[in-house]
C-alpha cells in the first residue's frame, strides 16, 4: 500500500516534469490565431499559474495554494490566499481550454467511455470465449483454421480503416428498406432529436463502434483462450475426468474451461485501464464523446491540468488493475498464495 | 441448468424490450429532413461562447448564434451596427478628436428595442459591465486595443462614451466583430470573473437563437429566439450542432442529407463536393489566410540581425532569388487543387489595396541573382558555396533548414517539399522539418523555435480578421515586435522609414492611411522580409436547401445566421 502511494507520487513528479518540459506550451497560439498577444500572454500566465517556477507549480498542483499568499492581479503585491486545493484534496485545477474544473470535464466524458468500453469488452469476451473453446477442441479443423486466419486479420486491421469502411457500408450505402434512412447512424451516442432514454436508439448507435472496437479484442482473447484451453485439455486431470465417465460437456465446462479461464480473467483485469482511457480512433470516427478524445485534444493544446489529471488517474487505474489481477488470480487459483 | 434457464429468460426479456422500444419510436426521423431545422457539423466542442478565452473559432461560431456586439463586419468588409443604433464617426460627431493631446472619445448610441431572452432590455450598463469585466486584472481577459481605453462613461441607459488615451483606429469593432460581445450585467456572475463565468457556457441570448441543450462532446441545440429584435427573423427554427471529429464522416453526412453545414471545408473536400447536386460550397469574397515564407535575417539561434546577420538570407538578392524560384501557380494547381489565389503583398484586401505588380516566376533570374550575390557551385556537387559573397565566409555552403507546422496537413507539407525541390534545383541544400504549431510558435522561454530565432526559413499561414490591418502590420514588422516574445517580427527586420509610416497610420484620416499603407507596401516589396505566396481558400460547404450562407474572411460563417432561409 505504501509502495503504491510512493510509486504514484514518484510517477506524478515524473509526469509533471515530462508534460511541462515537452517542447511547446499552452500559450503559443490558440485555435485560429497563430499567436497570443504578449499582453494577453502575461495575463494568461498569471491566471494559469505558469508564472511561477516549475517546482512551485508542482507543489501547488499537489497541495494547493490556499495556505500561501498570492499576487492575483499582477501588480507585484500579495493580494491574499490562493484558492487552489491541490489534487491531494481532490482539486485537479481547471482546464486551460474551457476554464471548467478538470473533474467536471472528466465527469462529462468518463461515463460515455465506460459505457462504450464495457459493452465492447463484453461483446468481445462473449464472442471470443466460444470461438476460443471450439478452436481448441477442434484444433486444426477448418473452423480453427478460418478463425485463426480471421483473428490474425482482426489484430492487423487498423481500427480507423475498419471504422470508415463500416460507416461507408452501413451508413452511406445500405438503406433501411422501410424508411429509406441509412441503415445505421454514422456516429454519436444517441440521435440528436431523441427525447429521454430510448434503448433501441442506444443499441443502434452502439453497433458500429462496438464492432470496430471489439474485433481486435475478439482476435486477441480468442487466441489467448485457445492456447490456454489447449494447455489444459492435455492435462492428466482431464483424462481422469473423462475416465470417470463424465460427458464431454461436463469435462469441458467443469474442468477444462474453469481452469483455462483463469489466465484470461487476469488478462481482462489488466485490460481494465482501457475502460478509463477509451480508444481514440473509435471515439473520433464515431463521434463518441469520450475520454480518449478529451485526452488527445488536451495533449495537442497542451492543456496541462487536463493532461495531468488523465495521466495520473490513468496511472492509478493501471496500478489498481494490477492489484485486482493479482487478487483475482489468487482467488481463482487456490495454489497461489501471497505472503 | 437452472442458471441457463434464467439466462435464456433474461435474453428473451431483453429481446422483447428491444423490439418494443423499436416499435415505439417509428422510423427515426433525421433532423435535417425537418422543414425548419438544420444540422451543423463541426469537429470539436466549442470551449465556451466567449472566443476571447480560447479563440478556437468554434466558440465564435456558436457565439454569433446567440450574442450581439455593438457592431459586426459583413462579408464585403463593411462594418454594420448590431446593438448600436448607428456607427459613430468623425462626420456624424460620434467621434471627437483632441488633436493636441492625441486622444479621442467615441460616443455610442444603442438600439432601444433589443432585449435579453428573459425580457430585460440591453442597456449601456451591460456595456460598462462588459468593459469592467474584461479589464479586471485578476479574472479578466484581453481584447485588442483595450489598453488604449482610459474609461467608459455612461450618458444614459442607451448611450455611453469611450475615452481613449490615443487614436485607436480599430474602435468601430472593438466591442463587436468576431470576438467581442456585450454580456448581461444582471445575469453573469461578476465574482466568477470574465474568463471563467458560467454565463459563457449557459449564455443568456440577445441574438437570433437561444441555446436549449448542450451535451458536451456530442451535440448542442439552439432554438429560435422569439424575442429577437429583427421582426420575422430568424426563419430557421432549430439549429443542431453535432460534434463529428472525422472529416470524411462529416462529408458523408453532408452528402447523405444528414448535415446542412460543414465549417472550414478544405480544398480536397471542396473538390470532392464539386458537382454534387445537394451540396454547395460558399467561398469568402476575400481571403484572410496568407501562406507566407519567413526569412530569418539574423543568424540561426540569434535574434540580432546587426550583430549576427544571417550568413545567407541577410543578402536581399538571395531573398529575391528565392522568390523568383517559387512557382506559385503550380503549387496552387497541384496541392491546393486550384482553389487558392496568388498574393504578393500584405495590402490586398479592402479597403487597403495597393498596386504592386505580381512578381514573375523565373528560375533563370533566380540563378543570375545568386551568381551576382557571390553564391556559386564551384565544386560541382550541386550546392552553391560562398564565392565572393558579402554575408558569409568564403566557402560557406548554402544549406538551410526549412520548417513548417504539422496541423495544416498534407497540402502544406507537399508545398514545403515542392519549394525545397525548386530551391534545390537552384543550388541550395534545404533540410525539411515539420513540427507542431505549439512548438513553432511557443514563447522563447518555452523553447519556441521562431521566438528564439532558431530557424532559417519557415512557411505557414496568417492574416488579420476584420478590416483594420494596423495592429497586424505592427506586430509583424515593427522594430519593437522583433524583441523575443514581444511581437512576431521573427525576421528581426526593421526599417526607419517604415517605422515613421507605422506611427502615422494611427489616424482616422482614411486617405492618409491608404497612402501610408501603400508606401509601406512598396518598402516591403523592396526589402522582402517575408514572402507572401497565396491565400488558402476560406469556405464552408452547405446543403443546397440552406440559402443565404455567406462565408466571410471577417467572421465565422454564422455571422448572418439570422438571414438564413430554407428552400
Amino acid at each position: 500500500m505504501i509502495q503504491t502511494v510512493g510509486l504514484l507520487l514518484l510517477l506524478s513528479v515524473f509526469l509533471f516534469a515530462l508534460v511541462n518540459l515537452a517542447p511547446g506550451g499552452p500559450l503559443s497560439g490558440q485555435g485560429q490565431s497563430r499567436h497570443i498577444d504578449p499582453d494577453k500572454v502575461e495575463l494568461l500566465k498569471r491566471q494559469f499559474g505558469l508564472d511561477k517556477p516549475l517546482p512551485t507549480q508542482y507543489l501547488i498542483w499537489l497541495v494547493g495554494n490556499d495556505w500561501m499568499q498570492v499576487d492575483s492581479n499582477g501588480d507585484g503585491a500579495m493580494d491574499g490566499y490562493g484558492t487552489r486545493q491541490g489534487i491531494l484534496r481532490g482539486d485537479f485545477g481547471f482546464s486551460f481550454r474551457t476554464r471548467q474544473p478538470v473533474l467536471t470535464e472528466i465527469g462529462q466524458r468518463l461515463p460515455n467511455t465506460i459505457y462504450l468500453t464495457v459493452v465492447t469488452m463484453l461483446v468481445a469476451v462473449l464472442i471470443a470465449i466460444p470461438i476460443g473453446i471450439i478452436s481448441a477442441i477442434r484444433q486444426y479443423s477448418s473452423f480453427d483454421i478460418t478463425v485463426t486466419t480471421f483473428s490474425f486479420a482482426g489484430q492487423a486491421i487498423p481500427e480507423f480503416w475498419l471504422g470508415l469502411i463500416l460507416i461507408l457500408v452501413f451508413y452511406a450505402w445500405l438503406k433501411n428498406p422501410f424508411t429509406g434512412d441509412p441503415l445505421l447512424p454514422s456516429g454519436g451516442m444517441t440521435s440528436v432529436d431523441s427525447v429521454g432514454f430510448n434503448l433501441w436508439d442506444r443499441i443502434v448507435h452502439l453497433i458500429l463502434p462496438v464492432l470496430t472496437g471489439a474485433l481486435g479484442w475478439i482476435a486477441w482473447y480468442s487466441r489467448f483462450l485457445r492456447s490456454s484451453m489447449l494447455d489444459v485439455i492435455h492435462q492428466d486431470y482431464i483424462r481422469t475426468a473423462r475416465a470417470k465417465g463424465l460427458s464431454d460437456w461436463g469435462v469441458l465446462s467443469k474442468h477444462a474451461l474453469r481452469n483455462a479461464l483463469v489466465p484470461l480473467v487476469t488478462l481482462l483485469a489488466l485490460d481494465l485501464p482501457y475502460i478509463f482511457g477509451g480508444a481514440i480512433f473509435v471515439e473520433t470516427l464515431f463521434a463518441w464523446p469520450g475520454m480518449a478524445r478529451l485526452y488527445y485534444q488536451a495533449a495537442l493544446e497542451r492543456d496541462y491540468p487536463v493532461l495531468m489529471a488523465v495521466l495520473i488517474i490513468g496511472a492509478a487505474c493501471i496500478i489498481l488493475s494490477n492489484l485486482i489481477a493479482d487478487i483475482l488470480y489468487a482467488y481463482l487459483d487456490p495454489r497461489i498464495r501471497y505472503e | 441448468m437452472n442458471r441457463s434457464r434464467v439466462l435464456s429468460l433474461l435474453t428473451v426479456v431483453l429481446l422483447v424490450a428491444i423490439v418494443l422500444s423499436g416499435c415505439q419510436q417509428n422510423a427515426p426521423s433525421t433532423p435535417a429532413a425537418d422543414s425548419k431545422s438544420i444540422v451543423i457539423v463541426i469537429p470539436e466542442d466549442p470551449p465556451s461562447f466567449n472566443p476571447i478565452i480560447a479563440d478556437t473559432g468554434y466558440d465564435a461560431l456558436v457565439m454569433e448564434l446567440v450574442m450581439l456586439g455593438l457592431s459586426d463586419i459583413d462579408a464585403n468588409g463593411n462594418v454594420f451596427p448590431e446593438l448600436a443604433e448607428s456607427l459613430p464617426t468623425l462626420e456624424n460627431g460620434g467621434v471627437v478628436m483632441d488633436e493636441d493631446a492625441g486622444t479621442m472619445s467615441v460616443t455610442w448610441k444603442m438600439r432601444q428595442d433589443v432585449k435579453w431572452a428573459d425580457g430585460t432590455p440591453v442597456t449601456a450598463d451591460d456595456v460598462l459591465f462588459t468593459y469592467a469585466s474584461i479589464t479586471d486584472p485578476e479574472n479578466g481577459g484581453w481584447i485588442p486595443g483595450i489598453d488604449y481605453i482610459d474609461s467608459v462613461d455612461k450618458i444614459d441607459d442607451h448611450s455611453f462614451t469611450v475615452n481613449y488615451n490615443a487614436v485607436y483606429t480599430g474602435y468601430l469593432t472593438q466591442f463587436g466583430g468576431e470576438q467581442v460581445v456585450i454580456w448581461p450585467a444582471h445575469y453573469c456572475d461578476a465574482a466568477q470573473g470574465f474568463a471563467a463565468w458560467d454565463c459563457a457556457r449557459q449564455p443568456l441570448s440577445n441574438g437570433p437563437f437561444v441555446l436549449s441543450e448542450w451535451v458536451n462532446g456530442d451535440h448542442m441545440t439552439f432554438t429560435r429566439n422569439e424575442n429577437y429584435y429583427q421582426a420575422g427573423k430568424p426563419e430557421i427554427e432549430k439549429i443542431s450542432i453535432r460534434i463529428v471529429p472525422d472529416q470524411s464522416v462529416r462529408k458523408t453526412m453532408l452528402l447523405n442529407g444528414d448535415a446542412d453545414l460543414d465549417m472550414w471545408t478544405t480544398e480536397p473536400m471542396i473538390a470532392d463536393l464539386e458537382g454534387q447536386p445537394n451540396v454547395e460550397v460558399s467561398r469568402s469574397i476575400e481571403n484572410r489566410w496568407v501562406m507566407r515564407i519567413f526569412f530569418n535575417l539574423a543568424a540561426k539561434g540569434t535574434t540580432d540581425p546587426v550583430a549576427t546577420p544571417h550568413p545567407i538570407l541577410s543578402d536581399l538578392r538571395v531573398r529575391q532569388a528565392i522568390r523568383a524560384a517559387i512557382d506559385v501557380d503550380t503549387i496552387s494547381k497541384e496541392f491546393f487543387l486550384g482553389y487558392v489565389t496568388p498574393v504578393w503583398t500584405e495590402f490586398f484586401r479592402t479597403p487597403y489595396i495597393c498596386n504592386i505588380p505580381r512578381p514573375e516566376f523565373n528560375p533563370e533570374t533566380a540563378a543570375a541573382l545568386l551568381d551576382e550575390a557571390g553564391w556559386k557551385d564551384t565544386d560541382g556537387d550541386g550546392v552553391r558555396e560562398c564565392r565572393g559573397c558579402e554575408t558569409a565566409e568564403e566557402g560557406y555552403v548554402m544549406e538551410m533548414d526549412f520548417i513548417t507546422y504539422s496541423e495544416y496537413g498534407e497540402p502544406l507539407e507537399l508545398t514545403q517539399q515542392f519549394i525545397a525541390e525548386q530551391l534545390g534545383k537552384l543550388g541550395m541544400k534545404i533540410n525539411l522539418k515539420i513540427v507542431e504549431g505549439s512548438i513553432l510558435w511557443a514563447a522563447s522561454t518555452d523553447g519556441g523555435i521562431e521566438q528564439s530565432g532558431n530557424f532559417d526559413i519557415d512557411i505557414w499561414d496568417d492574416g488579420y480578421s476584420g478590416v483594420d490591418p494596423t495592429d497586424f502590420i505592427y506586430s509583424y514588422y515593427a522594430a519593437a515586435s522583433a524583441e523575443p516574445d514581444l511581437g512576431y517580427n521573427y525576421m528581426r527586420w526593421s526599417n526607419d522609414e517604415f517605422e515613421t509610416l507605422l506611427g502615422d497610420v494611427y489616424t482616422l484620416d482614411e486617405e492618409q492611411r491608404k497612402k501610408d499603407f501603400c508606401e509601406m507596401a512598396a518598402i516591403l516589396e523592396e526589402e522582402l522580409p517575408q514572402l507572401l505566396l497565396f491565400t488558402a481558400v476560406n469556405a464552408d460547404a452547405h446543403s443546397s436547401r440552406l440559402q443565404n450562407v455567406q462565408t466571410s474572411a471577417n467572421d465565422l460563417v454564422t455571422w448572418n445566421a439570422a438571414d438564413w432561409t430554407l428552400k
